[in-house]
């Protein structure tokens, strides 16, 4: 397992609709601002590279120190995007994939209003036990 | 795309690498110079730009070319060496801090908009300082001994006319050891020599002198002469300054004052004539001599070879600095005058030549230098950009892999590498250039983050997310060298980018810290503007959440003021919680009854208010008639009664806030037609209410009373945060005799409180609510506006006005003062048994001076309320009064209770603080939660005609708890006729608590009624526990006599409807049932519990009284019942036929059966309906079995359970029926006896009347006979039979045993 991991999901017009720190290192009061400066500043290069490439995985986008920043772009141009320090290309990858999973049926929940933030606590569970399996 | 020379690296080479002169100059040169507050360089500099030399130049090749712009860089020999690091650490510092405090001013205004940002010029993007800092950045590099271009190409040696010996001089010059002691350092360097002659205080002689002694001395053409300071004054103003630009630190003005037109004329010619007379051509000479030269030695396939071999004797010891006379140097020499001369293919070359050499000897500087060379060598040629890029990259990474001794070259190289792909349109790459030449000195690192956030703005499309996050982490290093103006202005910058981010730690981060590094600057206000967006951090841990409020609670206190803010998010107000909550005409006696529906008021009050001429109009519509127009939409409210607000607060932090004086924004205008009177002082006093969602809690209610004066301005210029404040320092220290209340409370972590809030205007205008203010832990004032939300006023809910807009909704046109009712009742109960009967008293009171007059009330329940009828007190204690022997007049009820409204007397009217004390009893009729509503009209005296009348309306809640429940089953009795046996069922409903019974008494005075068997023997205890049943029987009489006899006005004694239960009560005396209010309330009880179209003739009413017994020690009930009263109604006697009879005759006969025995009978019937009714008596001979009962048992006795108190007692009635059906059960042997008389006769019995039928049988044995088998068949006459429910039946007969004996 990682180090440090902070993954987002940001909806269209850049709104964060999930957030989670699934990192094992101790948690830093001030790190959860750099993580999200890191992951707003990357949604530029995402918005560039999105078009690129039919690929949903889009892999390390964008890098800060030895941060990396790898991107999963849904069709619904949901951005699936994590923050990691790990060189775990595949484990990421199936990540993505399994979240996107979890993120098309908290979609086809009829009370989800697409675009707002993810409050359901199952998705939280999941993602984090995700985390725990691939990173 | 810009050509690469026009560009901005193109100049800055065009400046930077460009031919070095060396200054030698005497002290008295400086003197003459300085008199323009000038050096003697410094003079010259602004001159040694050419944009138009046009000189022709041949170098290498036989290609002449004109070269159109050059450079000379001046320098004084002092300061040809390597700058000290730290020296020039400090000098960029300083550069940063003066832009910083240049900066400071702007640090107030607004963040631009990103429109803004991108609408800008590519050179306005960045600060202009930062243009400056760059040139600064890389003279700390320069005179670097591995590169050649800084090296001085010529010198100048320069002599004051004033100095003593001035040939000598210039020797001295030369060979003092001032020069740089460089070992690249040609001591046979181009050397020209100046004389300088100031006009102010020099002799031309001397000076003409001198000069023919120096051109004698070192050649003509090596002299010239300069003259300056013509202007004897030193006076003169410059148009255009040239040196303004140059020397910004003093004003500018006074630079050059010495100096004419000619004067700078002259030093314009001297510096262009010895550039293009002297320098180029010497370099020109000296490239063509260094190529010949290098050609000899290098170029060429046998030079290589040689050297190549030569080169591998000396592996393992390469010798980085070369002497000047080392080939290498000379071919970097060769390379760097070409570029200088703008020969690049010539530079170009060279540099290839070298770089081979250079990296072979792992001479890893001279390589860098070199590959930098040629990557601006590309850059400026517009060549292969690939290939200057890929130099540059070079050139950077092997800077870099030189550790920190070649950082800085490394940030040159960077700064140009970025300014090549810049001059490409590559912004992203030089941001990323920009990027890595970080290094760890913050400062430098800031300005290089800004640097690249700059560029990320001027990608195409634009990054502005990398933009904010560069700027971020610049501010965050700027702060770290306490830089904190720039760190503002960088933050500030990003500010426009996450302005409206939904990413929260971002916003909260940038808020705060620009908050604090305002704060640090001493801008507190600006801190606290900032700061407070960071106020909503709910989803912040705690310990983040208390640095955030203790800061801002720090800065706002150094603020030294109470900050007024408007939109303040500590607390949140809920807005939808908003409720307006004022009187009109409809006046409210409590909170609670304000808070029930408007329609249920008006179902209630629709009798009692008069109508209007308009149909279904309502009260609005008559406002419409007699107000301006204008007005028409606005509530209505009178002047001295308040207007409530309530407001839910929300605490969204997990730590405990204190808020006080929490208090409404009030306006108060003059109605239009006083408007020209001007400004308005107005009173209104302010009430704050708190209290909390769940339990009402008056924390502290201290009323305020002010004085407040409101210009009449109109509402719109209130809402901009200036003009508030100015409102808000109205309110707070305006007048002297004002003062606002103070009132604490605190909200929790996530907590919400509702808060109420009054306002009471005291003078007719038009009264708006403009909005809330609070006062957050004592240091802030939090102000919210009410004007763009919805608005549920409450008491708007009912009207049909469509057009209600919020604004509205929160105007209230004040009129005048107008008396109110108030009122209340005593001691009403919550929580009361099941016929509870109470004695309360309604208090009315109106405090105004105007009376009021024609009071009317109405109650929802008038089976639970029922008002008294006299204005005085009883003279007797409850429940004594009840009891007879205390009666009073009897009034009649139906006056009074007309349409269930109840009409107080007509004198009474209430005026002056005068009340009046109304009797009430209230009865508790059914269990369970019972809301009564009381509403209390009433009509004003000689006052306004906007409201001639109002309503006072009163909501109380009580909880009935099931007590007693009573059945009674009525059955005729078999032996007598107009008697009947009552059975009582009662059942002790409560849980815990034990009741007594005392008296049953039957209403109206038809039956009397009197105790079968003593209750003392089946219940000694007298009291009935929780879940008891008790059966007790008793027998009415039907006292109506017959014929015409109204049975209304016939008056029993009414002792004989009463019936003490038990008789060792002794003296006490039995309750009275006629008065009032125990028959009023059985009155109603009568017309609920049963629809009065079916009530049968012979129903029978029922109250029981009962108390609470005493020996209960806690009982469920907060205060005790003296007196329960249950009534039942409409108990039918368990018989449908109109008739009763009887079968008279003796019992036992005694007969010898020698004879034939006829007995003699005798069948009284009585007609118990009020029609004529004709009775057919048939008597049947036939098989009846003498030992079969004829009843079934089961049906007829046991206790028949009421399951809902409501529910209409009727009787079914089919035992008869069931008992015809029966089939005779035995058909044996002859009949015993045999109807001897008449078989069928048919009489008629007038109404209430009793016939007498005579009837024989004869028996021919011994037994016991059941003279059961007749049968009636009675049939009423038309008129009655429409009402009654059968107009005609058969009645089986009744079981009449004879026994007849033997006898002897």
């Amino acid at each position: 397992m990682a180090n440090t991991a902070c993954f987002i999901i940001v909806g269209r017009n850049d709104i964060p609709i999930y957030e989670a720190e699934v990192g094992s290192a101790a948690k830093r009061e001030d790190a959860a601002q750099l993580h999200q400066f890191i992951l707003h500043a990357a949604l530029d290069v995402v918005q560039d590279l999105a078009w690129t490439t039919s690929a949903m995985f889009l892999k390390s986008v964008d890098r800060f120190n030895d941060l990396v920043v790898s991107v999963y772009v849904t069709a619904g141009h949901t951005r699936l995007m994590l923050l990691h320090d790990s060189r775990n290309e595949d484990g990421i990858k199936s990540f993505f994939q399994e979240v996107h999973e979890l993120y098309i049926k908290i979609l086809l929940n009829p009370l989800y209003l697409p675009g707002s933030r993810i409050a359901s606590s199952h998705f939280d569970t999941k993602v984090r036990a995700l985390a725990r399996k691939y990173l | 795309m810009v050509e690469p020379v026009n560009s901005s690296l193109g100049k800055m080479l065009l400046e930077e690498v460009s031919p070095v002169v060396m200054v030698l100059c005497t002290p008295l040169v400086e003197e003459t110079f300085l008199k323009n507050g000038l050096s003697f360089v410094e003079t010259l500099k602004p001159f040694c730009n050419f944009s138009n030399i046009d000189v022709p130049v041949r170098t290498s090749s036989d290609q002449l070319y004109r070269l159109k712009k050059f450079t000379l860089r001046l320098f004084y020999a002092s300061d040809i060496r390597q700058p000290n690091v730290e020296v020039a650490k400090q000098r960029l510092e300083h550069v940063i801090t003066q832009a910083g405090e240049k900066d400071f001013q702007n640090l107030t205004s607004d963040p631009p908009q990103i429109t803004d940002i991108l609408s800008n010029p590519e050179s306005e993007i960045a600060p202009s300082w930062f243009q400056y800092y760059n040139k600064e950045l890389i003279r700390t590099l320069s005179f670097s001994d591995h590169e050649a271009f800084d090296h001085p190409v010529a010198c100048l040696l320069v002599v004051s006319s004033k100095d003593e010996e001035p040939i000598k001089n210039f020797i001295d010059l030369f060979n003092s050891n001032r020069l740089p002691n460089d070992g690249a350092m040609d001591p046979n360097i181009l050397k020209h020599y100046l004389l300088v002659h100031d006009n102010q205080d020099a002799t031309t002689e001397r000076t003409s002198k001198v000069l023919s002694e120096m051109r004698s001395q070192f050649g003509n053409n090596e002299c010239n002469l300069l003259c300056t300071n013509s202007s004897k004054e030193g006076n003169v103003e410059h148009q255009a300054n040239p040196w303004a630009s140059f020397k910004s630190s003093v004003s500018a003005d006074k630079l050059g004052c010495a100096l004419t037109g000619d004067d700078i004329v002259e030093i314009k010619d001297l510096i262009q004539e010895f550039a293009s007379r002297h320098i180029i051509p010497y370099m020109e000479q000296k490239v063509r001599e260094l190529n010949q030269q290098i050609s000899a030695t290098r170029k060429g396939l046998r030079n290589q070879i040689k050297n190549l071999w030569w080169r591998k004797g000396k592996d393992d010891g390469p010798d980085a600095t070369k002497g000047s006379i080392s080939t290498e140097s000379q071919i970097r020499i060769l390379g760097d005058y070409a570029f200088m001369l703008h020969d690049y293919e010539l530079a170009l070359s060279s540099y290839r030549l070298i770089s081979t050499d250079y990296k072979l000897d792992k001479a890893w500087k001279h390589y860098a230098g070199v590959q930098e060379m040629m990557g601006l060598a590309y850059f400026i040629s517009d060549q292969s950009k690939k290939e200057a890029e890929y130099c540059m990259e070079n050139a950077f990474s092997t800077y870099m892999k030189l550790g920190k001794s070649g950082f800085q070259n490394a940030t040159r190289c960077g700064l140009w590498w970025a300014e090549m792909l810049k001059a490409r349109k590559q912004h992203k790459e030089a941001a990323s250039v920009y990027f890595r030449i970080c290094g760890e000195e913050p400062l430098h690192a800031a300005v290089m983050l800004e640097h690249a956030s700059y560029c990320y703005v001027l990608t195409r499309p634009v990054m502005l997310h990398k933009y904010g996050f560069h700027l971020v982490l610049s501010g965050d290093h700027y702060k770290n060298c306490d830089q904190v103006n720039h760190a503002i202005r960088t933050y500030k910058s990003a500010i426009t980018v996450y302005k409206s981010t939904t990413w929260s730690h971002i916003k909260d981060h940038v808020y705060f810290h620009i908050g604090q590094w305002y704060a640090i600057v001493g801008m507190h206000d600006v801190a606290v503007r900032n700061m407070l967006k960071v106020l909503d951090c709910g989803y912040q841990s705690k310990a983040t959440q208390e640095i955030f409020l203790r800061d801002f609670f720090d800065i706002v206190k150094k603020t030294g003021m109470k900050h007024e803010v408007v939109g303040l998010q500590l607390p949140i107000i809920n807005m939808s919680s908003l409720q307006v909550i004022y009187e009109d005409h409809r006046t409210y006696a409590s909170q609670a009854s304000a808070l029930v529906e408007e329609s249920i008021w008006q179902s209630l009050e629709d009798d009692i208010i008069p109508s209007l001429n308009s149909g279904k109009s309502n009260w609005l519509e008559l406002q419409s008639k007699l107000l301006p127009k204008k007005y028409k939409e606005s509530n209505v409210c009178v002047a001295g009664e308040s207007v409530k607000v309530d407001l839910e607060f929300r605490n969204p932090l997990l730590i405990s806030t204190s808020i006080t004086s929490v208090s409404l924004i009030c306006e108060l205008t003059a109605n239009s037609d006083d408007l020209q009177l001007g400004k308005l002082y107005l009173l209104f006093h302010v009430h704050v209410i708190i209290f909390y969602i769940h339990q009402v809690v008056y924390a502290k209610l201290i009323s305020t009373f002010g004085l407040c004066k409101v210009d009449k301005e109109p509402s719109s210029s209130i809402l901009d945060p200036k003009s508030s404040t100015e409102h808000n320092r109205v309110t707070t220290s305006g007048f002297s005799s004002f003062a606002l209340s103070e009132v604490d409370f605190t909200l929790g972590g996530g907590e919400k409180k509702l808060v109420r809030l009054t306002v009471t205007p005291s003078e007719e205008g038009i009264l708006k609510i403009v909005g809330v203010r609070w006062e957050l832990s004592g240091s802030i004032v939090g102000v919210h506006y009410f004007q763009s939300v919805p608005v549920k006023a409450k008491t708007a809910k009912g009207r049909k006005k469509n057009k209600l807009t919020p604004t509205d909704a929160l105007k209230f046109l004040v009129i005048k003062s107008l008396p109110r009712l108030e009122g209340s009742i005593d001691h009403l109960p919550g929580k009361l048994y099941a016929g509870d009967l109470r004695y309360l008293v309604l208090e009315l009171k109106n405090k105004s001076e105007s009376p009021i007059k024609n009071l009317k009330m109405k109650i929802s329940h008038p089976r639970f309320v029922s008002p008294g009828n006299h204005e005085e007190d009883l003279t007797t204690e409850f429940p004594d009064c009840l009891r007879k022997g205390n009666e009073q007049d009897i009034v009649q009820r139906e006056t009074i209770r007309t349409n269930s409204v109840f009409a107080f007397p007509k004198d009474v009217s209430l005026q002056g603080d005068k009340s009046i004390r109304w009797p009430l009893w209230l009865r508790a009729a059914i269990p369970g939660t019972i809301s009564l509503y009381f509403t209390i009209y009433y009509e004003m005296e000689n006052v306004s005609s906007i409201m001639k009348y109002r309503t006072l309306r009163m909501h109380y809640k009580l909880q009935v708890l099931p007590s007693l429940e009573t059945s009674y089953e009525i059955t005729p009795s078999p032996s007598r006729l107009q008697e009947y046996l009552v059975r009582m069922d009662i059942v002790n409903c409560a849980k815990s608590d034990c009741f007594q019974i005392h008296q049953l008494s039957t209403v109206g005075c038809r039956w009397g009624i009197s105790l079968l068997q003593p209750v003392d023997t089946i219940l000694p205890s007298k009291t009935l526990l929780a879940g008891q049943t008790l059966s007790c029987f008793f027998i009415i009489k039907d006292c109506r006599k017959s014929g015409t006899e109204d049975y209304k006005s016939m008056s029993l004694p009414s002792s004989q409807t009463d019936v003490k239960l038990f008789t060792q009560d002794g003296d006490e005396k039995l309750f009275d049932i006629v008065n009032s209010p125990l028959a009023s309330f059985h009155d109603s009880e009568r017309s609920c519990q049963g629809p009065s179209a079916q009530v049968s003739p012979n129903a029978v009413d029922f109250i029981l009284i009962s108390s609470l017994a005493k020996s209960s020690n806690s009982s469920a009930v907060p205060d005790v019942p003296e007196i329960l009263s249950h009534h039942s109604c409409h108990n039918s006697i368990r018989s449908s036929s109109p008739l009763s009879w009887s079968l008279e005759g003796p019992k036992t006969i005694h007969h010898d059966f020698s004879t034939l025995c006829e007995i003699n009978l005798k069948l009284i019937i009585r007609n118990t309906s009020e029609g004529l009714s004709s009775v057919i008596i048939n008597t049947i001979d036939c098989l009846l079995d003498t030992a079969s009962p004829t009843t079934s048992s089961g049906s007829q006795s046991g206790w028949r359970y009421v399951p809902a108190v409501t529910e209409e007692m009727k009787l079914t009635s089919d035992v008869m029926g069931s008992r015809l059906s029966k089939p005779p059960s035995s058909m044996e042997s002859s009949p015993p006896f045999i109807w001897s008389g008449l078989s069928s006769t048919k009489v008629q019995i007038k109404p209430l009347s009793t016939t007498e039928i005579p009837l024989q049988i004869s028996v021919f044995s011994p037994g016991i006979y059941d003279l059961s088998s007749y049968k009636l068949d009675w049939e009423l006459s038309e008129h009655v039979s429409a009402s009654s429910t059968t107009s005609s039946g058969t009645c089986q007969g009744i079981p009449y045993y004879l026994t007849v004996l033997q006898s002897e």
